[in-house]
């Protein structure tokens, strides 16, 4: 795949800008300033407008990412059902603080609510879904990734 | 329960949400026909002005009202386009009732979309849909082609004048996209960010057109109202607010479940009746209303009627009722809160941008048990700011759930 196809797939119009740029980060990992480039040549706006809307929305990312992001839902439902009981656990077993970007390897990060409220704590490891974690069973799902 | 009234519910887990055949068979897509054959734009906007159906979205406006306006709106543009859009981005906390519309009976829900994008002359509609529900982007993708198969959807629908093109236009990971202006912004490519109203989107909405923006589950009931009549809705529940709502609740409860529930119902009996009660020997301490954006009921008020009122004390939001029993630490809320606010400002307005953060700090240090005098004052400080100069309600919302457990649930006497 490269951004060259990816783009012919896609209309030059502006609605299809954001869903472009949501295809090329999930393609790649993020979006590059080469291919953010491209993104503005094909649709005849500045670079500047494309990382401007790209850098705004979670689904897109314009840095390159850890081969291991963790991440953990903090909504108000998840909190009740114990969601900081599993982010301290993932912090103290990983040696991470959720949030930092210190690490190239590995991120911890702490999300909105994906509504899977129902079937709380909700932890995504590399895009993989885990509902109903328990603190005792974090250590066990992260030995899968490292 | 008996003699349940079921509009949204219907036919959830009667019918394979799959095949639009089985939708037929239970009743489905009549409305379209009945609202092609036998009425126009005009009477049927007039039967959902009678209906009394108010936005489920948060906002409690008056459907029929916003789709009048849009219908009545002159054409202005060359094109002379005007837009339908469903709002689907659900991403208040504690809400998944839109996509549980999805993932039962998603034939409903575009029945409905189908109606409305006619009733306001509409020739092309966007479903805005919350980019993590990527499983129910595809339901409704596989709907949107069965119903174009049987010609509910595309050129002369069911052989009438009458054309409409459907997309589905998935978000990118933003709360503030849930409203309307800043969905529109999004869709045209740029920052999710809220836009100056006036002009209000049913004048000047998406690229400049008139546009009706709509949650789904409002749009779910327009079926139901164009088969059995604005006045036959109007007599369900409640008199400020008609119709039933999809309540979510969850929490201390024994089953946590999404309810459809006549409106006018009592809280008490939400989590009574519909949930089961608390759960064994856990004692309640209060309900948070309206998901993360909501206020927080005591035990006092339980018998508060959930309606859409103006005036009302407690506004329903999206229907999320989160039950809270003694044992939570309420700190790991007050973070909850802050946190999400913080992550989900779009930055645009300082008293946002600055007061969601410095909130979140503050509840860092509630939780480290290191609040300072100073902090107090601040709080206060921040709060007031929130409530009263933000740009948009995110930054009001944010503002509330604090506001009231230092006032209800006396957050800060402990350290006095
Ligand atoms: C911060 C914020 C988030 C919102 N999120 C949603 C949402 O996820 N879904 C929704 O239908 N309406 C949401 N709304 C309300 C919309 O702006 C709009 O009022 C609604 O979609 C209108 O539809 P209705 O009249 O059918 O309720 C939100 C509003 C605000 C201020
Ligand atoms: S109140 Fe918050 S979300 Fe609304 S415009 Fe201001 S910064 Fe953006
Ligand atoms: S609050 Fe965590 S998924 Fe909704």
């Amino acid at each position: 795949m490269t951004t060259e196809k990816i783009l012919l797939n896609f209309d030059p119009k502006m609605k299809n800008l954001l869903p472009a740029l949501k295809k090329i980060s999930a393609c790649f990992g993020y979006v590059d300033e080469n291919a953010a480039q491209k993104v503005a040549d094909y649709f005849f706006v500045p670079l500047s407008k494309v990382f401007e809307t790209a850098s705004f929305y979670d689904l897109i990312k314009t840095k390159k990412q850890p081969s291991l992001i963790i991440q953990v839902c903090s909504g108000a439902n998840c909190a009740v059902e114990s969601a900081y009981k599993i982010i301290r656990e993932i912090e103290n077993h990983l040696h991470i603080k959720a949030g930092d970007e210190f690490n190239p390897n590995v991120k911890l990060e702490i999300i909105s609510c994906l509504g899977q409220c129902g079937s709380g704590p909700v932890m995504i490891v590399n895009g993989n879904v885990f509902t109903r974690v328990m603190a005792s069973n974090v250590v066990g799902i992260l030995q899968g990734y490292l | 329960m008996k003699n349940e009234i079921k509009i949204i519910t219907k036919n959830w887990g009667q019918i394979n949400p799959r095949r639009i055949e089985e939708y037929i068979s239970a009743g489905g897509y009549v409305a379209l026909k009945k609202f092609i054959e036998k009425m126009t734009p005009q009477s049927a906007v007039e039967e959902i002005k009678i209906s009394g159906l108010c936005g489920r979205g948060g906002a409690g406006f008056s459907t029929g009202v916003k789709l009048e306006s849009v219908q009545k709106e002159p054409a202005s543009s060359a094109d002379g386009e005007k837009y339908f859009i469903c709002n689907l981005d659900e991403s208040e906390p504690g809400t998944y009732k839109d996509r549980s519309i999805v993932d039962n009976d998603p034939h409903l829900l575009l029945e409905g979309i189908i109606i409305s994008s006619l009733i306001i002359g509409a020739k092309k509609t966007f479903i805005y849909i919350n980019g993590n529900y990527r499983k129910q982007a595809e339901i409704l993708g596989q709907a949107v082609e069965q119903a174009r198969e049987k010609k509910f959807i595309g050129e002369k629908i069911l052989n009438s004048k009458y054309n409409l093109d459907i997309e589905i236009f998935s978000g990118a990971g933003a709360y503030i996209c849930g409203e309307e202006t800043a969905l529109i912004n999004s869709i045209e490519g740029n920052r999710g960010e809220p836009k100056m109203r006036p002009p209000f989107p049913t004048q000047c909405g998406l690229f400049g057109r008139p546009t009706a923006v709509n949650n789904a589950e409002t749009i779910a009931n327009i079926p139901w109202i164009i088969l059995n009549g604005g006045k036959a809705y109007a007599k369900i529940g409640s008199k400020k607010s008609p119709g039933t709502k999809l309540f979510i609740i969850n929490g201390a409860v024994k089953n946590p479940c999404v309810a459809e529930v006549p409106l006018g119902v009592k809280l008490e009996d939400l989590i009574e009746k519909y949930a089961g009660g608390m759960q064994e020997g856990k004692e309640f301490w209060f309900a948070q209303v309206g998901g993360s954006s909501g206020r927080l009921v005591l035990q006092k008020d339980l018998k508060m009627k959930m309606e859409y009122d103006r005036d009302g004390k407690i506004p329903l939001g999206s229907g999320a009722i989160l039950v809270v029993d003694k044992t939570m630490d309420i700190h790991e809320l007050l973070l909850s809160w802050a946190s999400f606010f913080r992550r989900e400002s779009c930055g645009k307005c300082a008293p946002c941008r600055e007061g969601t953060f410095r909130l979140y700090e503050i509840a860092q240090r509630l939780k480290d048990g290191e609040i300072s005098e100073r902090d107090k004052t601040a709080l206060e400080d921040i709060l007031w700011t929130l409530r009263n100069t933000s740009f948009c309600p995110l930054g009001k919302f944010a503002a509330t759930a604090f506001s009231d457990a230092i006032e209800k649930l006396k957050l800060l006497q402990k350290y006095e």
